[in-house]
């Protein structure tokens, strides 16, 4: 691996995140709309939901939204200002505590369906 | 001491035999296409001062322990720009990195070819993508106005403006740690960028139109993702993510 620093990690997280989401917003709109299909095929799709690693999926993609986000307004500064790209370590610093801090909250508000499903 | 010895003792002389050797191994990724179908790595145990470029050892290597290892270097003093190897994990040049920035006592330097070029031969890669990114930029002055009686003058904010760009060694440090270079070769890279930019902000040049149009073709600034591996790479400190950007805003701007 390329030792870079952080703003290798920062694209690379990007880019990630950003395929993650995209994914996300496929399946479930694919999932939602299955229900024209009626309602054995819908709940059949969402039971599925039901495995561990949607479950924990969820803290992951809410992390992922908000790092994303946030990791794409240090961008936009970075791309408008001087001031943006002399600063942009400390920014990735600030959106890696509020991306963890949100994925903490996140754990934390669905910590009932993490241990016992629905 | 007699007086005699103590004479012809030099400073440099005397400091040289007071260092002590380190004792480290170089672990270099070999490739010869004549004999190997992968590249595998080889190890050397050298004896080294911390105050060693990390060239001297590569010689030391060629000079007494394989005579067929192959590398380019030219002026040994960070000028030529023919040495770029990745050296530990990140783009360097040989001749400007010391032994003891990347390596103790008892420790292991690795070297690698840069990325994203074709391998020939060990650390020789095939420099002509790079080189035709390069005249993909158009790196000549053009102006056809009739040249003034004396100079074509720049006040020193103007000159301060390509500073930078204009500092540039055609290295490819920064060019083969893109990771954005590793997956399209296509794109020009940060190399030709810089040089670009040092005509985009040439106040003397007149063909900033064309040259912001190459810019923006798909295989220009846009696809820079500011991952700001080049600048950490750039052997002449050359703020390398900042002059694209610049660049990218001109061409932005152009188009408005
Ligand atoms: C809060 C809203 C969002 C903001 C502020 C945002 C911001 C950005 C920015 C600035 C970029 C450009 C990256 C660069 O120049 O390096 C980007 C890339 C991208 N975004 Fe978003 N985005 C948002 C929402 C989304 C959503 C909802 C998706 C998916 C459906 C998404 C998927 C992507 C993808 C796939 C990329 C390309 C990544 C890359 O080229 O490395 N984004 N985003
Ligand atoms: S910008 Fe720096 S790293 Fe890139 S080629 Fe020029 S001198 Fe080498
Ligand atoms: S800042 Fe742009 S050109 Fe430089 S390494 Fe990152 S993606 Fe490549
Ligand atoms: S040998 Fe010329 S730059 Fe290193």
């Amino acid at each position: 691996m390329y030792k870079g620093r952080e703003g290798q990690w920062a694209f690379l997280l990007h880019r990630l995140s950003g395929i993650a989401i995209l994914a996300y917003l496929l399946i479930h709109v694919f999932s939602i709309g299955s229900f024209i299909f009626g309602e054995r095929f819908y709940m059949a799709i969402h039971e599925t939901y039901d495995w561990p690693i949607f479950r924990i999926g969820l803290v992951f993609i809410t992390a992922g939204v908000v790092y994303h986000a946030f990791n794409g307004l240090r961008i936009i500064v970075m791309d408008f200002t001087g001031a943006g790209v002399a600063y942009q370590r400390q920014m990735w610093y600030g959106v890696m505590a509020v991306t963890v801090v949100s994925g903490l909250y996140a754990a934390w508000t669905l910590l009932p369906r993490l241990l016992g499903g629905y | 001491m007699t007086q005699m010895q103590h004479e012809t003792s030099t400073a440099p002389a005397a400091a040289k035999q007071a260092l002590p050797m380190l004792h480290i191994k170089i672990k270099i990724l070999r490739f010869d296409p004549e004999k190997d179908r992968k590249a595998h790595w080889e190890t050397y145990a050298i004896e080294a001062q911390a105050g060693d470029r990390v060239l001297d050892v590569i010689n030391e290597v060629k000079w007494y322990h394989d005579h067929s290892l192959t590398f380019r270097r030219s002026c040994m003093h960070g000028i030529c720009g023919s040495d770029a190897m990745l050296i530990n994990g990140r783009n360097r040049l040989a001749c400007k990195t010391l032994v003891r920035d990347v390596a103790k006592d008892g420790g292991t330097i690795t070297i690698e070819p840069i990325r994203g070029l074709k391998v020939e031969k060990d650390l020789l890669v095939d420099m002509e993508p790079f080189f035709d990114s390069y005249k993909a930029i158009m790196p000549y002055f053009i102006n056809e106005s009739p040249a003034p009686a004396a100079e074509r003058i720049q006040s020193e904010e103007e000159a301060e403006r390509m500073a930078h760009s204009s500092n540039c060694i055609l290295c490819a440090c920064c060019t083969t740690s893109c990771p954005i270079f590793w997956v399209n070769g296509s794109y020009l890279g940060p190399a030709s960028i810089v040089q670009a930019h040092r005509f985009i902000f040439d106040s003397r040049d007149e063909a900033t139109q064309q040259r912001l149009n190459i810019m923006n073709q798909n295989t220009g600034v846009w696809r820079c993702r500011t991952a700001y591996n080049c600048t950490e790479a750039c052997p002449r400190d050359i703020p390398i993510t900042q002059l694209i950007e610049e660049v990218k805003r001109a061409v932005m701007y152009q188009q408005a």
